[in-house]
This record gives C-alpha cells, sequence and structure tokens, in this order.
C-alpha cells in the first residue's frame, strides 16, 4: 500500500527527514516512536503533501503509484488521511458543510454520485456515535472552541467518514484523559479492517493496548534507527529511548 | 438570486409618505428618498439595486437616503447593494428608537452610513460586509454621532478583497460635550486574498467624560493551516478559500437584521465567491 525508500525531506535549508524507508502493506498497524523533535510530525506531513517542506531524494509509491507529484487534496481522494497533531480551527466554517463537500470530493474522485441530504445526515449519525461526538459539535464551526479531547475525536469522526485506505494519526492520544483516550482507541481499531492500514505516531505504550501494532519503529534524527514488534513499545515506556540512542551513536 | 430576496421577503413597495404603523416593505435603491418612520411603528424593510437599476443608470448612480425614526420606533434594514453605486445613508434616531442595519456591498461602490443618536436610549447596531473581486474598487464609510446622552451604538464591518481589488473602510464615532453614559463599538474585520489591498481607518472624537468607546481593525490574510486541513480532507484550494472566506462573513449574515433574508443573501454571496 505504502513503499518508502529513502526520503529525504527538508525546510529552508534544514534537512529534517534523512533516508527514511517504510513499506506499510493493507491490513498492518505501524506505530511510529521516538522523542519529540525527530521528524514524525514531519514525515507524516510529507507524505500528506504539505508543501511547506521540499523532498529533496527518495520515492513514495502509495496504491501503485507515485505519490510525490501528487497535490494534497488528491493525495486525500486517493485514500491518504492525516490526522493532525493540532487540528486547525475554522472559524464560520460549520463541521457539517465542510464534511459534507470532504465526502463529496471523495465520492465524485471514485466516479459515484454526492450523497443526498438524508443520506448525508444519517452517515454522521453513524460515524460521530463511533467516537461518542456530540451531535451539537457536528454543527459548530470546525474545531472552533472544542476542547483538546473533542478536537482528537472529531479526527477520529473524520477519518470515520472519510473512511481512508492510509491513516496517519500524529499524536492523537496525547492531551487526552483516560475516557478519550479509550473512546478514540476503540475508534481507531473498530475503523481498522484487513483492506486497510493505520500509522500511529505515538509516545504512550497506552494507545498501544488498544491498537496492537504490527510493527514499531524508533524515529530518531530523521532515520528510522530500529524496527521492532509490540514488545518493543513497552519496553520504549520503561526504558526510554537512551539505549537505542546511544547505540545507533557510537 | 436578487428576486429570490424578494420573494421571500415577501414586502409591498414601500409607499410615499410617513410610515404610521408596523409592517414590512422593500424599496429599490434607485432614487433618493425621504423616509419617516413614526412613533413606535416597527419596521422592516429591504432596500436594494433591481435589477432595472442597470438600465436605470449606465453612469454611476448616486441616491440619498434619509431615514428618520421617531421616538420609540424600530426598524430592522437590510441594503443590498450589487452594482457600482454610491449611496448615502442617513438615518436619525429619536429617544427609545432601535435601528438593526445589515450591509451587503458587492458592487465597486461607495457607500457612506451617518447615523446620529438624538435622544435616550436609542440604539443604533449594524453588521456589515463587502466583497470586492477582480479590479474593483470601493470604498465604506460609518459615522455614528452620540448626540445625546445614554445612546448606544455597535458596528461590525468585514471586508474580502482578491485579485487586485483595492478596499477601503473608514469608521466615525463621534461624542458630544453633554453626551454621558454612552456605550459604543466599532470593529473593521478584514481579509486580503493575492495582491488585493483594504485600507482600515477607525477614528473617535470624544468629547464627554463618562464614555465607554472601543474600536479595532484589522486586516488579514487567509489562513495557511486551515487550508492545508481542508485540502487534506480532500477540497481543491480553491474550494478551500472560497469555505474560509464564506466563514469569514458567515456572522453578519447569520445575524442579518431580516432573519428571513438569511438563505437568499448566502445565495447572493455563494454567487459573488465564485469570483474570488
Ligand atoms: N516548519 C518548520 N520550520 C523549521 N523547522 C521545522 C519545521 N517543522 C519542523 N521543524 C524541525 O524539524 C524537526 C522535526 O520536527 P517534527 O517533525 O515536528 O518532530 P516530532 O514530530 O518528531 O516531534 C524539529 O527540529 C523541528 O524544529
Ligand atoms: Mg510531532
Amino acid at each position: 500500500m505504502l513503499k518508502v525508500e529513502n526520503l529525504h525531506a527538508s525546510v529552508g535549508e534544514k534537512d529534517i527527514l534523512r533516508g527514511i524507508n517504510l513499506t506499510v502493506k493493507a491490513g498492518e498497524v505501524h506505530a511510529i516512536m521516538g522523542p519529540n523533535g525527530s521528524g514524525k510530525s514531519t514525515l507524516a506531513s510529507v507524505l500528506a503533501g504539505n508543501e511547506k517542506f521540499t523532498v529533496t531524494q527518495g520515492s513514495v509509491e502509495f496504491m501503485g503509484e507515485d505519490l510525490l507529484p501528487m497535490p494534497i487534496e488528491e493525495r486525500s481522494r486517493k485514500g491518504l488521511f492525516l490526522g493532525f497533531q493540532y487540528p486547525v480551527e475554522i472559524p464560520g466554517v460549520s463541521m457539517a458543510n465542510f464534511m459534507k463537500m470532504a465526502v463529496n470530493e471523495q465520492r465524485k474522485a471514485r466516479g459515484e454520485e454526492p450523497l443526498s441530504a438524508a443520506e448525508y445526515l444519517r452517515m454522521m449519525k453513524e460515524k460521530s456515535a463511533i467516537v461518542e461526538l456530540d451531535s451539537k459539535l457536528t454543527s459548530r464551526a470546525v474545531n472552533e472552541g472544542f476542547s483538546g479531547g473533542e478536537k482528537k475525536k472529531n479526527e477520529i469522526f473524520q477519518m470515520a467518514m472519510l473512511d481512508p485506505k492510509l491513516a496517519i494519526l500524529d499524536e492523537t492520544d496525547s492531551g487526552l484523559d483516560i475516557d478519550a483516550l479509550r473512546i478514540v482507541a476503540t475508534g481507531v481499531t473498530r475503523l481498522h479492517t484487513n483492506e486497510n492500514a493505520t500509522v500511529v505516531i505515538t509516545h504512550y505504550q497506552r494507545l498501544l493496548d488498544y491498537i496492537v501494532p504490527d510493527y514499531v519503529h524508533v524515529l530518531y534524527k530523521g532515520r528510522i534507527i530500529y524496527t521492532g514488534d509490540k514488545t518493543l513499545a513497552l519496553r520504549l515506556e520503561k526504558e526510554g529511548y537512551d539505549w537505542l540512542i546511544n547505540n545507533y551513536e557510537e | 438570486m436578487k428576486s429570490r430576496l424578494l420573494d421571500i421577503m415577501d414586502a409591498q413597495y414601500l409607499p410615499k409618505g410617513d410610515i404610521t404603523e408596523s409592517g414590512r416593505w422593500f424599496y429599490t435603491a434607485t432614487q433618493s428618498r425621504n423616509i419617516t418612520i413614526g412613533c413606535g411603528a416597527k419596521v422592516e424593510l429591504l432596500i436594494f439595486d433591481s435589477d432595472r437599476f442597470e438600465a436605470d443608470c449606465d453612469e454611476e448612480c448616486e441616491a440619498t437616503i434619509d431615514i428618520r425614526l421617531e421616538g420609540g420606533a424600530e426598524l430592522k434594514l437590510v441594503h443590498v447593494i450589487t452594482h457600482d453605486s454610491v449611496t448615502l445613508l442617513n438615518i436619525d434616531l429619536r429617544g427609545d428608537a432601535q435601528c438593526r442595519v445589515t450591509e451587503v456591498m458587492l458592487g465597486a461602490s461607495t457607500l457612506k452610513v451617518t447615523s446620529s443618536l438624538m435622544g435616550s436610549n436609542a440604539h443604533f447596531d449594524l453588521n456589515g460586509l463587502f466583497v470586492l473581486v477582480g479590479e474593483q474598487r470601493g470604498s465604506v464609510e460609518v459615522d455614528v454621532n452620540h448626540l445625546h446622552a445614554e445612546t448606544t451604538s455597535r458596528t461590525l464591518f468585514k471586508g474580502v478583497a482578491s485579485g487586485v481589488a483595492r478596499g477601503k473602510f473608514s469608521g466615525m464615532i463621534l461624542v458630544e460635550p453633554d453626551a454621558q453614559r454612552i456605550l459604543a463599538e466599532q470593529t473593521s474585520r478584514n481579509i486580503v486574498l493575492n495582491e488585493a489591498q483594504i485600507l482600515t481607518e477607525p477614528q473617535l472624537e470624544i468629547y464627554a467624560d463618562d464614555v465607554k468607546c472601543s474600536h479595532g481593525a484589522t486586516v488579514g490574510q487567509l489562513d495557511s493551516d486551515a487550508i492545508l486541513y481542508m485540502r487534506q480532507r480532500g477540497l481543491s484550494l480553491e474550494d478551500a478559500k472560497r469555505m474560509q472566506v464564506e466563514g469569514f462573513v458567515s456572522d453578519v449574515v447569520m445575524h442579518a437584521a431580516i432573519e428571513r433574508l438569511m438563505e437568499p443573501l448566502q445565495g447572493l454571496l455563494s454567487e459573488k465567491f465564485k469570483q474570488l
């Protein structure tokens, strides 16, 4: 589904990604961990197509196509979803209108007719239930005045609405209390199938109790320096990153 | 879309002479008019430039509309300008009179609104927006004169300009020496796209001391993070920009002085925003 080879990216003069290799197949869950400033969000942004970053080397294949020349919206319509570490507030733009447009863009890309108003309402109701998102929130402006937990639930709600092939969730578990974490994590687990794939960027083992990863990668200074199975996350939680980083730097 | 405005307004053409009873009217802004709303009358009024307007004035059209609210009168006014024109709108309020205005200016026009509060407990409230595209030039001036003690006013004007358009907003709150216990607020918020520019000049002239006045003005650009966010969900760059601009002005329309006109106003705006 996703094949990243020797990916280098920079912003201005600064090299942030320095040779990422990552292969994700349908049905898999990958966790990406690593100290702050390692380049995790940058990797997510570059895959999503954020033009702030320049790809200087390497290739990315997504669903059999060259991803890098595609603009952001095209990547989205092809089934790539990014759950933002910091979801953006958009004053005056109602959540319901925004999602309706987004859903219909995805449908158009698949050659499907736009949803009728009734179908859309039914879909919103069904999907917001997955993350127990208060129905009042969908009539409000996008993320405006949402609490931290509501913003993260709202990301997963949007993921449910768009039904992506590949979801990259950037610290969707940060800043959540135990209840919100359970709801968000259960939501993500429910949305996971054999046909799609999930990449979770996280600092915490606790999310991985719900979403059991097939692979855990450690990103450090723009490279994946170590890949293990789910037990790696446990060890990182206990022992931190030092043992890996020290190895790496020697 | 404009005929929709009329359909939904469902009102009679404004008759000549004073309005002494409550009711709902419309009026096409082709000629200057003098409108007096009698004591205690509650009036809803739609003023707009009809499609005949273009034919009427191939040169620049100029109209002066004088409105006078007698004691306790209430006016809810929606004023829509879609053609290039010059409009002077003067609104005088006697004691206890209440006026709520929504201005929607979509032409390369000049608009000057002057409101004079001349009696206790008079209140003037204005929500407005202008949208300029391409090479359009437009300017809006709002002068609120607090000539009497215990009067209040609030103005919010939003401006959007794209292409190489030039827009200007000037605001003035004047408080006369004996006009104590005044509350006045004026806000100008603007977004510019591309090479467009908007100039905003809010001013205060206050000669009394027991006064609460505030004014603020901003000119900003579209939020690139918001655009990125929307595009990540599949919206095209154009749609993402348009949605954000519509969101920016939405509160003006949502709080339209005549609630039933919300939807057709939204429609008019959506049409205009296709040209952004
Ligand atoms: N827009 C930017 N401009 C300059 N430096 C950036 C920018 N975005 C990220 N960086 C830098 O790139 C590095 C990686 O950041 P990031 O990808 O956010 O890390 P992580 O998500 O792993 O905490 C950091 O040193 C950060 O300061
Ligand atoms: Mg990050």
